[in-house]
């Protein structure tokens, strides 16, 4: 049993600038993430990637620059958001499941609401999203009976429900038991192997280097460095990608 | 000094008991019970008030209540999202109205609306539309405040990760946010709902037909007319805490089971956890 990606689109994003007033926090980023490519984000806190993240799915709007996402122009002031959101599944470091409704309810609302599926047609593929991320069993429950880790799979399962052509993921684990990390990023390359297109912000360098086809380094507002993971991660060139990585894989620094 | 603090606290409610009591048997010996009962509890000589201190004088007032509180809380929701909207003349427009319908005594309004709506409009109002259409001015400004603080109290997320799904803003706001809000308003709103049932009473700036007397009205005409002292305000004061009583109960019981509650508990948790796994990463 495995996830169907219909249609990966690809991701385009040219010298985009976004300022919180006097703040300029991006400064002219340009990354291209092909159809079904694996993009791991990674930088220092404060660098800027939640921000590029969100600027991709219009969260927040840019000052300048240009973003396509497939057919959609997410910088045109014209273009239906609503419609290219649907098209963009994204998952937060907090889930942000809804606490009102139970865990099917939180698959079906956007099918059923937005899509207008029949109730049954939208609980069907709940039910299956929510099998391939091992929760079907907990489907009446609410979130808040849910552990971290559970939740966030649900989160996973809720975007997929929307049969997405691109994931976006702000630091997905950095919220959860260390415990849960695996059975996330397991889902999570499940989905890449089955040929979705992911953006993902991760301090996971083990995940970045085994899944990501190619790794993004952002400091202060700039892409510093990218490439194969195994080059960014592995041999960086850049000093400042030199000075992070050996932050974080060795915190205590010895 | 060498009290311990133990000691210290002791003494003190042992003399706030001491005064306690010195009072109560002051009281007890000092007042006149047969004064007291005449004025205040003469119940056989207002048993003509029965049963119209309830079927009228009760019923009225659930009515002026419910119709007030229920169009107050229509437009209150409505002042509400004009007030956290991204459009500034809305937000001003509700700026002013609450602030001017908060600031002035709520008696203004039912003067305005029971002689005003007459004279300036010709409107000949009855007197459950007078009661309930002030009451409705006047909650609304009230009630917006607390739900405008109840939508603010929903996690910014919430309302992320619906747009982010690509529900449109206002399926976002219907189906997101405002459910979560109404849970978090409801003990404010039923405390609003008490304050109007008391609020009903001044409708008799008016006046009105006897058979549309509330609460107040008849326990005041109840004081010239059966010659029982303050008797019937005593009454009327009775009938008033069997509709309050109970909504200020219910309103305790949510907000000890509120949803507000666990989550604070549930971010409390988050808070801690996140050092640690910031640690591990
Ligand atoms: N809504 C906002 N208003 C003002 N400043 C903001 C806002 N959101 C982010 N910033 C600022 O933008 C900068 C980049 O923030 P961003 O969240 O994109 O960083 P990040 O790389 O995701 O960091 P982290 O790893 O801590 O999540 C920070 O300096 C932050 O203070
Ligand atoms: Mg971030």
């Amino acid at each position: 049993m495995s996830t169907e990606v219909t249609a990966p689109a690809g991701v385009v994003i040219e010298d985009l600038h976004k300022s919180y007033g006097d703040n300029e926090v991006l400064k002219g980023i340009s990354v291209t993430v092909n159809p079904g490519e694996v993009v791991c984000l990674i930088g220092a806190s404060g660098s800027g990637k939640s921000t590029l993240l969100r600027c991709v799915n219009r969260l927040e709007d840019p000052n300048s620059g240009r973003i396509t996402v497939g057919e959609f122009e997410a910088t045109d002031p014209d273009v239906n958001l609503d419609a290219m959101r649907r098209q963009i599944g994204m998952v937060f470091q907090q889930f942000n499941l809804f606490p009102h409704l139970s865990v099917l309810e939180n698959c079906t609302i956007t099918p059923r609401r937005v899509l207008k599926q029949p109730k049954a047609d939208a609980e069907r593929g709940a039910m299956h999203q929510l099998e391939l991320v091992g929760l079907d069993h907990l489907a009446d429950r609410r979130p808040a009976q849910l552990s971290g880790g559970q939740q966030q799979r649900v989160a996973i399962a809720r975007a997929l429900t929307m049969k997405p052509s691109l994931m976006l993921f702000d630091e997905p684990t950095s919220a959860l038991d260390p415990e849960t990390v695996g059975d996330v990023l397991g889902i999570m390359r499940n989905l890449a192997t089955a040929g979705m297109t992911m953006i993902v912000v991760t301090h996971e360098m083990g995940f970045a280097r085994e899944v990501a086809d190619r790794v993004v380094f952002m400091d202060q507002g700039v892409v510093v460095e990218e490439g194969p993971a195994d080059e960014v991660i592995g041999s960086p060139s850049q000093p400042r990608t030199q000075d992070f990585l050996r932050r974080v894989l060795n915190p205590l620094g010895e | 000094m060498a009290l311990s603090n133990r000691d210290r606290a002791r003494l003190s409610l042992g003399i706030q008991a001491g005064i306690f009591v010195a009072i109560l048997v002051a009281l007890i010996l000092i007042i006149d019970w047969g004064a007291v009962r005449r004025s205040f509890f003469d119940l056989e000589n207002v048993s003509g008030m029965f049963p119209e201190v309830i079927t009228i004088g009760l019923w009225n007032t659930v009515q002026y209540t419910f119709f007030g509180f229920l169009f107050g809380l229509l437009g209150g929701t409505v002042l509400a999202l004009m007030r956290i909207a991204s459009f500034p003349v809305y937000r001003w427009i509700a700026t002013i109205y609450i602030e001017f319908f908060r600031g002035i005594p709520a008696i203004l309004v039912f003067i305005a609306l029971g002689f005003g709506a007459s004279l300036a409009f010709g409107l000949n109002l009855s007197t459950l539309q007078t009661a309930s259409a002030a009451l409705a001015i006047v909650g609304s400004a009230y009630i917006a405040e607390t739900i405008r603080a109840g939508l603010q109290a929903v996690p910014k997320g919430q309302m992320e990760a619906a747009r982010a799904l690509g529900m449109p803003a206002w399926r976002a706001m219907v189906t997101i946010q405002i459910p979560q809000a109404f849970r978090i308003v409801l003990p404010p709103l039923t405390n609003e709902a008490i304050l109007l049932t008391k609020d009903s009473s001044l409708i008799f700036v008016v006046g009105m037909a006897g058979s549309a007397a509330e609460l107040t009205k008849i326990g005041r005409d109840g004081i010239l007319q059966y010659g029982a002292g303050m008797t019937p305000l005593v009454v009327a004061g009775a009938c008033y805490l069997l509709i309050t009583v109970p909504l200020s109960i219910l309103a305790r019981r949510m907000e000890e089971r509120s949803p507000g509650k666990s989550s604070r508990r549930r971010g409390k948790k988050k808070a801690t956890e996140s050092p640690v796994t910031a640690g591990v990463k």
